[in-house]
């Protein structure tokens, strides 16, 4: 779920380009099949954290069956604080030294 | 697309009858449409062999899962609809029975000056419109039901005791002041505590 809200996070997307948009972020190792992809999206709009769109994006080049999908403002606040908690595991990681410094860090 | 790319469409579409109605009526067409997407970027026969495993694997892995969602959203519907009745047909027991209360009063000649009149009277007023409120309250906002029936009660209770014991003030020999904050006070508690029994005691769990 948290990878969908990812991949909304910047744009509204339709179905296939959360896919993709999943796939590439994870190098792979995340393959949402269509089953997995719309019984979350189903979920996540009855939760309030996904809406879609009304109108698509660009109507002109884009085929009119696609529904594009985008984060509420509550989704966009539970993605924040899921990014926060996991920023925070990791820092705790890595003063554990689990994970290597990282030059900025 | 191939002749087997077109097969294999085909077949998905009549296997996404696995999935609810419900389910394949909203998404269905937009499954399909992601799985033609998928199958325009998989160039090679090896990609397209893992592709097609990978949303067979997909479709036997989440079909019994929105089954089993579907079951309990139809649950959790029925489970809501009871507690609805019960708690329309105890608010609806509770103002017949405090009408019955009220005739009985009257029958038996209760004058309405004397405190058990205006606890009745009480009763009776803050009942039917302050559980009408919370009713439609309930219904149409996302507040606490609880916290809604309180601040109701309350609101449904100050503005007729002040108003009575301001006309009291006034020089009403038939109302007494200190009867009517009485009454008005029973009558809080008493729809308040009905209310607060209801939330905390009698009410289904819905977390099952």
């Amino acid at each position: 779920m948290f990878h969908i809200l990812l991949a909304l996070a910047d744009k509204e997307r339709h179905g296939y380009h959360i896919m993709r948009e999943v796939d590439e972020r994870t190098g792979g190792n995340v393959k949402l099949g269509p089953g997995t992809l719309y019984g979350s999206i189903k979920r996540m709009m009855a939760d309030g954290l996904i809406e879609e769109l009304e109108e698509r994006p660009d109507p002109e080049l884009d085929d009119e069956r696609r529904r594009y999908y985008r984060l509420t403002d509550f989704g966009f606040r539970v993605a924040s604080a899921e990014a926060q908690r996991l920023e925070q595991m990791v820092r705790s990681a890595r003063a554990k030294k689990l994970l290597p410094r990282t030059k900025a860090g | 697309m191939s002749r087997t790319a077109k097969h294999f469409l085909t077949i998905y579409s009549i296997l996404l009858l696995a999935y609810p109605r419900e389910f394949r009526r909203e998404y269905g067409s937009q499954m399909v449409l992601v799985l033609l997407d998928c199958q325009r970027d998989a160039r090679t026969t090896a990609a397209r062999r893992r592709l097609w495993l990978r949303t067979m694997f997909d479709l036997i892995r989440t079909a019994p899962r929105e089954h089993l969602n579907h079951l309990r959203e139809e649950n959790n519907f029925m489970r809501k609809l009871q507690t609805d009745l019960v708690a329309i047909g105890g608010c609806v027991l509770l103002i017949v029975g405090a009408l019955l209360l009220l005739n009985y009063g009257r029958a038996h000649q209760v004058p309405s000056i004397l405190l058990f009149g205006h606890i009745l009277d009480a009763l009776v007023f803050t009942g039917v419109v302050g559980n009408l409120i919370v009713f439609l309250l309930v219904k149409l906002t996302r507040f606490r039901p609880l916290r809604i029936a309180f601040w109701t009660f309350l609101i449904v209770t100050l503005v007729p005791a002040l108003a009575l014991t301001v006309i009291a003030a006034g020089g009403n020999s038939k109302i007494s002041a200190p009867n009517v904050l009485v009454g008005y006070v029973v009558s809080f508690l008493f729809w308040y505590g009905l209310h607060w029994l209801w939330s905390n005691k009698l009410k289904p769990s819905e977390t099952a």
